[in-house]
């Protein structure tokens, strides 16, 4: 068959029976001509446009494709990783305070859970939210090297043992993060779980948190040196980095800056903060959806219909059953631990505590939310405020309740941030268009 | 300009990139690579007289650096999507328009995101897209209704066309870009503002390579609606905008004239290869070679079928081929294998891999197999010639010019026509050679290297001594 025996029919039966359909356009029945008929191309063109319907057919209807769902394996062993170090971890603070005295531990703290929540939000940004980001960041094991030993120094320099306590917990803490997403939890939570005995066994408390740094540190320069990127993809931008841990020394301040919380009284603090952190861990779990919702609810729509009404409702179902799932898991965890009223002291006050972790759990998981949605900077502007408010309410003394200032700066965040997060979700064909797939 | 291709991967466009920056000394070369952001460090190594002066990373997350008047690039970007859609797929859209636009991109880079993360430039885009969608050209047939997931994929891939726009080129006196689609944006915003003349080299015809990508992946009608025609915007722009197009072969020139293209403005210059000056017998070792990457582009399913059936009449053949299977088309290397399995191949059909030497795999073998859809001038096809090796091709692009007289050329996809040709010089080893001695020949006669590098000197300084400053035109858009 050659070019210039083909008539238009013929043509158009040999690109019809090659594409299963009737061509696009006259260029797409050339190029199959030309391609799978060997028509040379001069003919190829001439037989196409000669074979394409003078009458306009109606418009074929598109679905486009669906990005491929993130892979979630793993995510839940994590979260169970992750609720046996923050129970073992919340062991430690009254060996910490018998060895290196009470107010060192409390000095370190207040220093070490911003730091932490600093690091963490920002090599999430850049590195670890991002496909292979976790294997691209084995390029900069030097830096983090370096990272680690600056984190132990300067805050030793600046505040002596204090500092040097923090810059152990931070090492560990944000290492453990990096384990975690490396997916080697077992590592760390053996690592803190043989600290953990060791601290009950009486060993001497400092020495064990150095030792757990140094080996959460080797472990992660393991981790890290086994995993090779198999596509090496762009990283998140510095100024996004940057921002994010902004964000998280914001929520790292609210986390500190109610005077009523003592993070040295036992273990009482840390586990009160077992209930939001596990409630979050499960909504920010279920969050994910979104990932799919915003694209699924727009599949099939046609551009005519763009402003069409009611798009949002399925995005926003999986933030409202977010929610849902959110204050109920915070509740029932929470009435079991104020159960235990022993443990926590004064119910009232235990409940305070917990109402204030609950609203701030709440407000990170969705200043999180506005920030992946490329509105950094409002999220950044509501944690501002927030610890703005509560660092008032500290310096002035008006806490009304204990864990008050926990409750305002959280619900003050939760109220600059929902009606943000409400408005993108309510229109998420330009929320897709203009704010996630245009970092 | 280069687009995936030199100086980061290996491949044809690249081989012949490298040759004309080695080669031409003369001129100091500076190389804008548009290469995807996965952190690739260079195949090729520049030498003293060329450098890269960028690397224009798409779809990745770095910002570009801020221009002048801020609120101004405010008021006046919102329409640059609406531009874009408008004249860059609708099918008589105005490439002076998406010039202009991209004029503005460059003079005001930090508004280009702006522009596209605002409300109203979602809203005007949608506005150009339903204009787009509602023309009815006979020869364009009628568009497809996309959704808003297809919507929004292409105002994204918009926003990456207008950040290539955006990207500063530096000052020089002759463009030269190698394809004609996203190579070209950089420079014809370069040429709008400095009245540079710009040379098109095409190696395959972009908006084919485009079509039959988009007809071979299964895409929606939308998603290949929105890829097919921005091709074809971009290459009309590319065209339009060329002072010279120089296609490596015929049938490419054949499509750029289908293209609309003024014939005044086509200059076809051949790729050649420098042969060696006797060549070698052939091994006689039923050796038949192939070159290529495993890409739908080369078929390599039929290659597969080609050789099953050879095997079948000829147990003692052996086919080696010699490629990689590119980024991105894993799926459709693992399906070669696949079919390799199923047509019980064994070790009579191997995949050798890349190969840093192709005209030494190339002089181990009696036979030179291609089975490729689609072509410009076929490197592979050449070092064939400049090894003496008799050719069996499908006739696609220029193929059928270059192997007359020293190969056999048969449909695409006629495995057993293919098939039956490489018999027949299996067995005859005399004749492949006679063949062969001819394509060798015919290489030093027609497809030489110094031919192609003297044809690409006289351009080159033709039109870097016609270089003159011309006005910048009035933009569609204003600061």
């Amino acid at each position: 068959m050659t070019g210039a025996t083909l008539d238009a029919r013929e043509a158009g039966l040999v690109v019809e029976a090659r594409l299963g359909r009737a061509p696009q356009d006259m260029l797409e029945a050339a190029v199959v001509l030309e391609a799978w008929a060997g028509v040379p191309a001069q003919a190829a063109l001439a037989a196409a446009r000669t074979m394409m319907p003078p009458v306009a057919a109606a418009p074929q209807r598109s679905v486009g494709r669906l990005p491929r769902p993130r892979n979630q394996e793993g995510v839940l062993l994590d979260g169970a990783a992750f609720v046996v170090t923050v129970i073992a971890i919340a062991c430690w603070a009254a060996p910490l305070g018998s060895s290196v005295g009470v107010a060192v531990v409390e000095h370190a703290l207040m220093l070490a859970l911003p730091l932490t929540l600093a690091l963490q939000w920002a090599l999430g940004s850049r590195f670890l939210d991002r496909p292979h980001g976790v294997a691209q960041l084995a390029d900069h094991r030097g830096t983090l090297i370096l990272g680690a030993v600056a984190v132990l120094v300067l805050p030793s320099l600046a505040f002596g043992l204090g500092g040097t306590l923090a810059g152990l917990l931070t090492i560990t803490w944000t290492g453990g993060t990096l384990l975690m997403r490396r997916r080697w939890p077992a590592v760390y939570v053996l690592a803190i779980l043989l600290a953990t005995v060791a601290m009950v066994a009486d060993a001497e408390a400092l020495a064990v948190v150095g030792v757990t740094a140094a080996v959460t540190t080797f472990a992660v320069v393991a981790a890290l040196w086994s995993s090779v990127p198999p596509v090496r993809r762009s990283l998140g931008r510095w100024e996004r980095a940057v921002m994010a841990g902004a964000i998280g020394v914001g929520l790292g301040l609210m986390l500190i800056l109610d005077r009523t919380v003592s993070w040295t009284d036992g273990a009482v603090p840390a586990l009160a903060l077992l209930p939001s952190a596990v409630a979050g861990f499960w909504g920010g779990y279920h969050l994910r959806h979104l990932d799919q919702a915003i694209p699924s609810a727009l599949s099939g729509v046609p551009v005519g219909v763009a402003n069409a009404r009611g798009l949002g409702r399925a995005p926003v179902r999986v933030l409202l059953e977010t929610l849902g799932r959110f204050l109920l898991l915070c509740g029932a965890l929470s009435a079991t631990l104020l159960s235990l009223t022993p443990w926590l002291g004064d119910s009232a006050r235990g409940a305070g505590v917990l109402v204030g972790f609950a609203v701030l759990a709440l407000a990170s998981m969705l200043v999180g939310l506005l920030e992946s949605m490329g509105r950094g900077r409002w999220a950044l502007l509501a944690v501002g405020v927030a610890a703005g408010a509560e660092a008032a309410i500290r310096f002035t003394g008006a806490d009304p309740f204990p864990g008050a200032g926990l409750v305002v700066a959280g619900t003050l965040c939760v109220v600059l941030v929902l009606p943000a997060v409400l408005g993108l979700l309510r229109r998420p064909a330009r929320t897709l268009a203009t704010a996630l797939w245009i970092p | 300009m280069t687009e995936g291709t030199y100086p980061y991967v290996m491949g044809g466009v690249s081989s012949w990139c490298n040759l004309l920056v080695e080669s031409l000394a003369e001129f100091d070369w500076q190389v804008l690579p548009i290469v995807a952001p996965d952190g690739r460090p260079r195949t090729f190594a520049l030498p003293a007289h060329a450098e890269e002066v960028a690397r224009i990373e798409v779809w990745s997350e770095e910002l570009p650096k801020r221009g002048r008047g801020r609120s101004a690039a405010r008021r006046s970007g919102v329409d640059l999507p609406s531009i874009l859609v408008r004249h860059l797929l609708g099918w008589e859209g105005n490439t002076d328009a998406v010039v202009s636009a991209w004029v503005w991109c460059r003079r005001h880079p930090a508004g280009v995101r702006r522009a596209f993360r605002s409300a109203r430039g979602w809203a005007a885009f949608l506005a150009g897209l339903r204009e787009v969608l509602a023309e009815r050209v006979p020869e364009a047939g009628t568009p497809p209704t996309l959704d808003m997931v297809e919507a929004a994929t292409l105002y994204q891939t918009l926003y990456w066309v207008a950040r290539t726009a955006a990207v500063p080129t530096p000052q020089t006196d002759v463009l030269h870009v190698t394809a004609a689609g996203w190579a070209a944006i950089p420079s014809l915003v370069h040429k709008a503002l400095h009245g540079t003349p710009m040379v098109l080299t095409e190696h395959g015809v972009y908006v084919r390579e485009a079509y039959l990508a988009a007809a071979r992946n299964g895409d929606s009608p939308g998603s290949r609606f929105a890829a097919t025609r921005l091709a074809r915007g971009l290459a009309r722009a590319a065209y339009a905008g060329a002072d010279v197009i120089a296609p490596v072969t015929d049938a490419n020139a054949y499509w750029e004239l289908g293209l609309g293209i003024d014939p005044g403005k086509i200059l076809v210059l051949y790729n050649g290869l420098q042969p060696p000056a006797e060549p070698t017998p052939p091994p006689r070792t039923q050796t038949v070679v192939s070159v290529g990457r495993l890409d739908p582009l080369k078929d390599a399913h039929t290659m597969l079928r080609v050789a099953a059936e050879t095997v079948g009449y000829m147990p003692s053949a052996q086919f080696l081929h010699y490629g990689p299977v590119p980024r991105g088309e894993e799926v459709y290397g693992r399906s070669c294998v696949a079919l390799h399995q199923r047509l019980g191949l064994r070790d009579r059909f191997r995949f050798m891999g890349p190969t840093g030497d192709p005209n030494g795999v190339v002089r181990a073998s009696d036979v030179v197999l291609m089975t490729s859809i689609s072509e410009g001038l076929p490197m592979a096809i050449l070092e064939a010639m400049g090894q003496a090796r008799p050719v069996v091709s499908t006739g696609v692009g220029g193929v059928p010019e270059v192997v007359r007289g020293c190969g056999l050329v048969c449909p695409p996809g006629d495995d057993h026509g293919l098939s039956m040709a490489v018999l027949m010089l299996l067995r005859n080893p005399d004749l492949a050679w006679r063949l062969g001695r001819r394509g060798h020949s015919r290489l030093g006669r027609l497809f030489n290297e110094s031919a192609c590098l003297e044809g690409y000197r006289e351009l080159l300084q033709t039109l870097a001594g016609n270089a003159t400053e011309r006005a910048v035109p009035a933009l569609g858009l204003t600061a």
